[in-house]
């Protein structure tokens, strides 16, 4: 029988050992395409992303979601290939691709394990540069997006964030409306839209990004033969247009969804984007107020009260403009008095936040990148969106130097900045019980609309 | 080509088993826990207690106050949660390297001394969370309720795996102050635990962490467990019918596979790739790029150790399309499978797919790190994050037919199908054969 060890005392936390941001090697192929490289030992799957500048704007109105859509057919049959051929292909290879598209560009990704990189980006170059819109997968891929918008309607998260869409943003405009279209722009979408949105498209101001580990390979010249090969046509001179909010002040919009045990709550107004000079303030503010158990909102609505699994709140940068959004969703009898609480902790934060607030907002993010920076596909990513936003590439550890001088005064000039006209709401839930508590409230009028 | 992460394993006196992975790349430690219980031990009437309480460990313990755990984790850069399952309870933190000897005290402290603090008020208000959490996961969703109509299909009432593991709001409204000191003794103890550190941490050192933060923790005498007791196939095909406000019919076809670490779950899960896993599986051709009658077809299979595993194929059915046809479709291509198996390039593009999504589930600290936790806590497999790739690999086409025609027939097919209808009802009916 050994003797029992003796209980220890509580460790100190030692400061956080010196970290830098990966900053990528960056080069310039003929083509006009920029290639970004991240060297990761031991990252054994490799990680490609893509971004080619497009602008949805250009997309006309009533024929909205011809980006996204043309996305989602890039792997759907190209040169040499029929659908099927192709999925087998990349499925043989080990690899997976995906594609998307925001105000700003397209952005295609592709995952494989590295010793695979080299067919992986051949692929690769087939589905960006020479797909064939098979009409037979393009119709099946606008009807699977009607599909996806009655799932959306039945799903109270997805209803209430592409009503959010719709409220936050002036009528008309495209931020309004859901990158992937409505279901009456979609059904008025032909195999023609498509091409012409592809045929937008080129190599010029666009960026690729590999990263794994990449020791053993000539990543440049893997490129250079497949991406690199895709030639310059349009594509140059895009401008992405920053969303024009709404206005007109605070409003509730009611989705009805009868039978609701939840109600699920996003309350929003316009917010910046990660150019803007104070963003680094932003990020923390969102994550005192909703991103712990032990943030403002949590520590009342779920900790205290026990209304709610857990909200959220976050800044949401877009690539030009962006939105402050606090979402989740509350037990169905206390909506009223949930969604006021939850103005009042907002409202509450004008008189600002403490140091020890401060201090673990901002040493949470910071220490906690190093972490997040470890994996190829986390790199990858980060450093997309960095060329998609036009960001410089140490963007991120300046963010990271930024936030360790941020003081209170500077997290409430931040929010200062934040729903100077109040609040835009969305509530998804049951009208029949919860229009006339959320009546009862004054906040704003409160408009109802069929889920 | 063999994974060779460097591991290091030891037994603390208490019976603690502890792994330490070294990996250098980043400046951070992930501190993982797997603890033996799930909700296949909840017993009658008391369902949802191992996730309830799960909650209730991060209301405080001895020495930490109630939301410290997160608190003090997250001011120094912690990322952390926890999760519940069928078979075991995860506690889990992605620290700063110098966070993890704080990361060790407050697991140690939760893990050896909780119900010093435990208190009615913090269960009534984690129950209520609870419920919440059940109403966002499963109520209020469309399709929720296929995963717990899946569970009482394929398993009769008193098997382990027949309740999902939220529970039920009854039984949650049930447990007490009482259930939750009984459920702590019985369960959380060193012996029936595994802490695995993967990152940045020398194997000495994390070692020394964990015999100085858990090495006073005791475990009681041993209790008796009951021995798994092996659940075969269905005898004869099953069928669940909810009418639900669903935007489109689902059929969910799922079938018992054999427990873990029994090959025949891999293979098995692999078999069910290569008719609805993949882009290129043959339901995708077919009914979803071919005849357009499906939206989508997935494929999962999950290793499981009480008696039985679990491996289920969905179809989304399209509007304009007869359920029943599509329905007899399924049957009669995992019957085909079966007989005939999968044709070379099936069999490739199922192995690779699957390589890579094992190399991508490794990438992370926090994902390799619950790996190692997993097949040491569950399988006594230290090593299986270096040698499932190579086992893998080495899976016939053939042994993939084998697992099919012995545990994928469509005789042994629990179905639970969600259609489209306003009202909800319900009902159990055998399907005519």
């Amino acid at each position: 029988m050994t003797v029992r060890p003796e209980v220890a005392q509580r460790p100190e936390v030692s400061p956080p050992v010196p970290w830098r941001q990966p900053v990528p090697v960056v080069t310039r192929l003929a083509s006009g395409l920029t290639l970004a490289t991240h060297d990761l030992p031991g990252q054994q799957v490799a990680s490609v992303r893509m971004v080619i500048p497009a602008t949805l704007a250009d997309e006309g109105a009533g024929r909205e979601g011809s980006t996204e859509l043309m996305t989602r057919l890039l792997d759907e049959g190209c040169r040499g290939h029929s659908p099927e051929e192709f999925a087998l292909a990349l499925e043989r290879q080990g690899i997976v691709l995906g594609a998307g598209a925001v105000e700003g560009g397209v952005s295609v990704d592709l995952d494989v394990p590295v010793r695979r990189l080299p067919d992986a980006l051949e692929l690769m170059a087939l589905a960006v540069a020479e797909p064939t819109f098979p009409p037979d997968q393009v119709s099946r891929i606008l009807r699977n997006r009607l599909a996806e918008i009655e799932h959306e309607n039945s799903s109270a998260p997805h209803r209430g964030a592409r009503e959010l869409l719709r409220t936050l943003w002036a009528p008309g405009t495209r931020a309004a409306v859901p990158t992937a279209g409505t279901s009456e722009s979609v059904a008025a979408l032909t195999r023609e839209d498509l091409v012409a949105r592809h045929r937008s498209l080129g190599p010029a101001d666009a960026t690729v990004v590999v990263s794994g580990h990449l020791a053993d390979l000539d990543v440049r010249r893997l490129v250079e033969d497949s991406l690199g090969t895709w030639l310059p046509g349009a594509g140059e001179g895009v401008e992405p247009a920053a969303p024009q909010a709404a206005g007109g002040g605070p409003r509730i919009v009611l989705v009805d969804r009868p039978g609701s045990v939840q109600s699920e709550l996003l309350v929003a107004a316009p917010g910046p984007d990660r150019t803007d000079e104070h963003w680094a303030a932003f990020p923390v503010t969102a994550y005192l107020l909703g991103g712990s158990p032990n943030a403002r909102i949590d520590a009342l609505l779920r900790e205290d009260k026990g209304w709610t699994y857990g909200m959220r709140a976050s800044a949401r940068p877009r690539v030009r403009g962006g939105s402050f959004v606090v979402s989740g969703s509350v037990r169905a009898d206390v909506t009223a008095p949930a969604l006021s609480a939850l103005l009042d902790i907002l409202e509450e934060a004008h008189s600002g936040f403490s140091t020890a607030e401060l201090v673990s907002g901002v040493d949470f993010i910071t220490r906690a990148t190093p972490a997040r920076w470890a994996t190829a596909d986390v790199v990858a990513d980060e450093t997309a969106a960095l060329a998609m936003e036009g960001l410089p590439w140490d963007f991120p550890q300046r963010t990271m130097e930024s936030m360790l001088l941020l003081t209170v005064e500077d997290l409430m000039r931040a929010w200062s900045r934040i729903a100077p006209e109040g609040w835009t709401v969305v509530v998804v839930g049951d009208a029949d019980t919860i229009r006339a508590p959320l009546e009862g409230l004054g906040l704003a009028p409160v408009t109802v609309v069929p889920a | 080509m063999p994974l060779d992460y460097e591991l290091h394993e030891d037994r603390l006196p208490n019976g603690l088993r502890v792994v330490v992975a070294p990996d250098h790349g980043v400046p951070a430690v992930a501190v993982n826990l797997w603890v033996g219980v799930g909700s296949r031990h909840e017993i009658l009437g008391r369902t949802g207690l191992a996730h309830l309480f799960e909650h209730l460990m991060f209301q405080g313990s001895r020495s930490v106050r109630s939301g410290e755990h997160f608190e003090a984790l997250m001011a120094v850069g912690g990322r952390l949660n926890a999760t519940t399952w069928f078979d075991r309870t995860n506690y889990f933190e992605t620290v700063p390297t110098g966070a993890m000897d704080l990361a060790l005290w407050l697991e140690a402290d939760r893990h050896g001394h909780l119900l010093d603090a435990v208190t009615q008020e913090n269960l009534d208000n984690q129950r209520d969370v609870v419920k919440e959490e059940k109403r966002q996961r499963y109520d209020n969703v469309p399709y929720g309720e296929v995963l717990p109509d899946l569970y009482a299909t394929l398993f009769p009432v008193t098997h382990p795996y027949h309740h999902p593991t939220i529970g039920s709001m009854e039984d949650l409204d049930a447990a007490t102050l009482e259930d939750v000191h009984d459920f702590f003794r019985q369960w959380y103890r060193p012996d029936n635990t595994v802490l695995t550190l993967c990152g940045d941490v020398t194997p000495q050192a994390g070692m020394a962490a964990a015999h100085r933060y858990f090495g006073e923790l005791l475990s009681p005498e041993p209790t008796v467990h009951r021995p798994p007791i092996a659940l075969g196939p269905l005898s004869e095909p099953v069928r669940f019918v909810r009418v639900a406000d669903v935007p489109h019919d689902r059929l969910t076809f799922a079938f018992r596979l054999p427990a873990d670490p029994d090959p025949v779950v891999l293979r098995a899960g692999l078999a069910l790739d290569v008719l609805g896993g993949l882009s290129s599986s043959r339901l995708v051709r077919q009914l979803v790029r071919g005849s357009q009658e499906a939206l989508a077809v997935n494929a999962t299979a999950w290793g499981l150790v009480d008696g039985a595993s679990i491996a289920f194929l969905s179809v989304d059915v399209a509007s304009d399309a007869e359920t029943a046809a599509v329905e007899h479709h399924v049957l009669t291509e995992l019957d085909r499978l079966g007989r005939e198996g999968p044709v070379d390039d099936e069999v490739e593009a199922t192995l690779a797919q699957n390589e890579r999504g094992w190399l991508s589930s490794l990438a992370a600290l926090d994902e390799r790190a619950d790996v190692i936790s997993h097949s040491t806590l569950l399988q006594d497999d230290v090593s299986f994050v270096n040698t499932h790739v190579d086992e893998l690999l080495a899976v016939t086409g053939e042994q993939m037919r084998e697992a099919a025609a012995s545990f994928l027939r469509p005789e042994q097919c629990a179905l639970v199908s969600h259609v489209r209808g306003q009202t909800e009802k319900e009902g159990l009916d055998d399907r005519a054969s």
